[in-house]
């Protein structure tokens, strides 16, 4: 690249060079002039010298009266510093001003006397070994009545006038100089004048480029420049409006991305990962910043949505798809996927959306297992008393060994339907008191509802030989419906007591840690599959269900203590590991 | 030449990817299916399988074209090198996986029985080390890798004690002595895929380094 010069350096030597050249042309043409000038005027002063001797000479020229012209010259020469010599016609010098004409030698090959000898003015420049110096020569002719008589001639020496001259070019260069420098500072601080604006201008653009947009140029002067800065500022100020309206934008668009329950995924041609959204972090488990730029494959290992993903690249067309992450807990997604186009609708990147129904699809299994599970339950002691009654109506009234046992069977199963639509209607009252906010809680003491518990289930408990232990510390005191907390405790007890071998022992243990109260109930028994875990709660909802009614039980109790817990304000988990026990926690909140 | 070798080997990656992922899938699957008892899914995955071994035979292809048209030296050749490893590593733990299920099968036909121990905590310990070794590999975690390779004696222990366990537990217990055997089984299988996954941390950990991290020192007695 060629080095770039500043504006004030392309100027200024341009004004120096003009300055230069035009004083010079000048100060030549003015130093030419004078020198022509002043040979002009040496010669014109000669030839009036020439022609004032001619007259004093005219009259005595004779050889015989050479001494008389001679020292006559002489007399001139002392006073005028002209050479003046006057010679014969035949060239013979008969006088001069300051050499013996005696010993010059003929002046007749001399040019400029060959010229007066020939009746003109000769003029000439010539060396003179006389004077040792440049010398101007003008000679006349004497003219006597029509003849020549001789001639005369002035010299003067040239360097008389080159001294003057020279005195001249001295002041013409002094001057010059003077001129040059003057000019040269005017015409610094004048380049210096028209650039500096513009290094103003350049400075406020440099600004504006580092993103400085609220700085405004100040408007010089000159027209051109001001109209430059003004637009320049006006520039400044809609780029920043612009910029302002698309940070807004931008920032509108990630809130909502970012506020989006579902995981948004962008995905460019070649797989890989262009931005995800707070969702999609959470959702997989990564972190935006080091999964940008990298394969989906490698930040997300799922083949669903791989497959899912090339696909939708491959078709170049918007899909749906149903992902699973597979987990703990698993994970399912309904996955929706658009293309975004470049201006020449070329496929850009792929957006993947990506809906967590987990949730809905456990919801819908606990909906379809309700009326499924209600009915069997309601409809299996229907069938049977039923199909006893029918029975006894054919014959078997008058048998009464039968009649009595089918009698039995009959209330067993109508005891059953009425403690289920008494767990019904009890689960629905205290889920309309809670909803309503009427379930009335009292500060009561733990102790005291493990204690009742103790004495409701331990005769149950001592049937089945197992060992009931309840241990409360009495200090502990919280916000409770007496009656409610009570019920929920006997049906963990119960569950407990019912599913345990004999000989084992289940626990009832209430603690109090810094955050909430805990309510324990802990059995050795049989345990309870993982993948049930989360469903025990829901109504109706059973482990194995041959083994669970041959037990006894609505189906119920379970959902019953959840919702009486929620009804405290307070929520309960269940640990539990096949053939070692499970283990019911109740947590309230402390009473403030 | 050397950009056409790049862009094969990054095909190569995308597929071992693709492999490991799909087995690292197929092994949690099978851990489902004997921890719900669900025939359905242990048939399933059993079904699956061949899926994964066409994938590995074109993986091994895949490599082996890389190697005969490139001819590729360095740290590209260990690459390699360790890819067709770690490819029989992850076929195998699909194979155990497939194995896993079929107990699982015979499990969920037989009565429930009580489990004298929770092997769960294997399945997850197994589960987290093919995970981790994989995504070393993923992400060329030397750290990572070697968190696998130690982790190994943990699951080996587990496998120990449990041996025993269910020794104990089928001279008390006569009648759940087929079901039994099963877990058994599968206790060992989860043991396997645990060595499998510390093959492919050391395969990762010899495609960084280059040194070969097998047999060493008193950890590996």
């Amino acid at each position: 690249m060629r080095k770039r010069r500043k504006l004030l350096w392309q100027l200024y030597p341009s004004y120096l060079i003009i300055i230069v050249v035009s004083l010079t042309a000048m100060a030549m043409y003015a130093s030419r002039t004078l020198r022509v000038e002043g040979y002009e005027r040496v010669v014109e002063s000669l030839k009036v010298q020439a022609d004032i001797v001619e007259q004093l000479v005219a009259g005595r020229l004779s050889p015989e009266r050479a001494a008389e012209i001679d020292a006559l010259l002489k007399q001139l020469g002392r006073k005028i510093s002209t050479r003046i010599t006057v010679a014969m016609p035949s060239g013979q010098p008969v006088g001069d001003s300051q050499e013996d004409p005696a010993r010059m030698d003929n002046h007749a090959v001399r040019f400029e006397v060959k010229e007066a000898l020939a009746g003109k003015t000769g003029i000439a420049t010539r060396y003179s070994v006389t004077l040792n110096a440049n010398v101007v020569y003008v000679a006349v002719p004497v003219m006597i009545d029509g003849r020549l008589a001789g001639i005369v001639r002035t010299g003067m020496s040239v360097s008389a006038m080159r001294s003057t001259l020279l005195t001249i070019y001295e002041e013409i260069f002094a001057g010059g100089l003077v001129i040059v420098l003057l000019a040269a500072i005017i015409g610094f601080y004048a380049s210096r004048k028209i650039s500096r604006p513009i290094t103003e201008l350049k400075r406020g653009a440099i600004r504006f480029a580092d993103g400085d947009l609220h700085y405004r140029l100040d408007v010089p002067n000159s027209e051109e420049l001001a109209a430059l800065a003004e637009a320049m500022n006006a520039m400044a100020s809609q780029l920043h409006a612009r910029i302002t309206t698309i940070t807004q934008q931008r920032n509108e668009l990630e809130a909502v991305l970012s506020g989006m329950v579902e995981a948004v995924l962008v995905i460019d041609a070649h797989e890989n990962i262009r931005s995800v959204n707070e969702a999609a972090e959470k959702l997989f488990q990564i972190d935006s910043s080091k999964v940008k730029g990298r394969k989906v494959q490698e930040a997300i290992r799922n083949t669903d949505l791989r497959r899912f993903v090339t696909e939708t690249l491959l078709r170049e067309e918007p899909l749906e798809g149903d992902i699973v992450i597979l987990g703990d807990p698993e994970k399912f997604l309904q996955a929706h996927s658009a293309i975004l186009r470049d201006a020449d609708g070329n496929t850009v990147s792929a957006l993947v959306v990506l809906n967590d129904v987990t949730r809905l699809k456990a919801l819908e299994n606990i909906r379809r297992d309700f009326v499924a599970n209600v009915s069997h339950e309601l409809k299996t002691p229907i069938t049977s008393i039923k199909g006893f009654l029918e029975t006894l109506r054919e014959g078997a009234l008058k048998d009464p060994e039968h009649a009595e046992r089918f009698l039995d069977i009959i209330i067993k199963h109508t005891d059953r339907l009425t403690a289920i639509v008494d767990d019904l209607l009890s689960l629905s009252r205290i889920e309309r008191d809670a909803e309503k906010g009427e379930i009335a809680l009292q500060e009561g003491r733990i102790a005291e509802v493990v204690d009742a518990v103790g004495r409701v289930c331990r005769k149950r408990a001592q049937l089945k030989n197992i060992n009931l232990e309840c241990d409360a510390d009495d200090t502990i005191v919280a916000q409770i419906n007496v009656t409610l907390l009570e019920q929920a405790i006997v049906n963990l007890v119960d569950n407990a007591v019912k599913y345990s071998e004999p000989g084992q022992t289940v626990l009832v243990r209430a603690e109090k840690t810094p955050e909430e109260i805990v309510i324990k109930v802990v059995d050795e028994g049989c345990g309870i599959p993982r993948d049930h875990l989360e469903r025990i709660f829901e109504r109706f909802y059973r482990v194995d269900k041959a083994r669970s009614r041959k037990v006894g039980g609505t189906g119920l109790g379970l959902a019953i203590v959840k919702h009486i817990v929620s009804a405290h304000g307070g929520r309960i988990t269940v640990e539990s590991s096949l053939g070692r026990g499970s283990t019911f926690s109740i947590f309230l909140p402390i009473a403030e | 030449m050397r950009v056409k070798l790049q862009r094969d080997i990054e095909k190569l990656k995308t597929r071992v990817l693709a492999l490991s992922t799909s087995v690292e899938e197929r092994f949690r699957l099978a851990v489902k299916s004997i921890e719900c008892r669900d025939a359905e899914l242990a048939r399933e995955v059993i079904e699956g399988d061949i899926e994964i071994d066409h994938a590995e035979v074109d993986l091994e292809e895949e490599c082996l074209k890389i190697l005969a048209l490139h001819q590729p030296v360095a740290d590209h050749l260990r690459y390699i090198i360790a890819i067709l490893k770690m490819n029989n590593d992850l076929e195998r733990i699909g194979d155990l996986a497939v194995n896993i299920a079929e107990r699982a099968e015979r499990v969920a036909g037989q009565a429930e029985m009580r489990v004298p121990f929770d092997y769960f905590t294997m399945c997850q310990k197994t589960g987290d080390m093919l995970k981790k070794s994989l995504d070393s590999l993923v992400n060329m975690d030397l750290h990572l890798a070697y968190e696998v390779c130690a982790q190994d004696d943990d699951v080996d222990f587990m496998k120990n004690v449990m041996q025993a366990q269910f020794a104990e537990e089928m001279r008390k217990d006569q009648v759940h002595v087929e079901a039994m055997i099963n877990l058994f089984l599968v206790s060992r299988h989860l043991e396997r895929i645990a060595d499998h996954a510390t093959n492919i941390a050391e395969d990762v950990i010899y495609m960084i380094t280059g040194e070969i991290h097998r047999h060493r020192g008193a950890d590996y007695a």
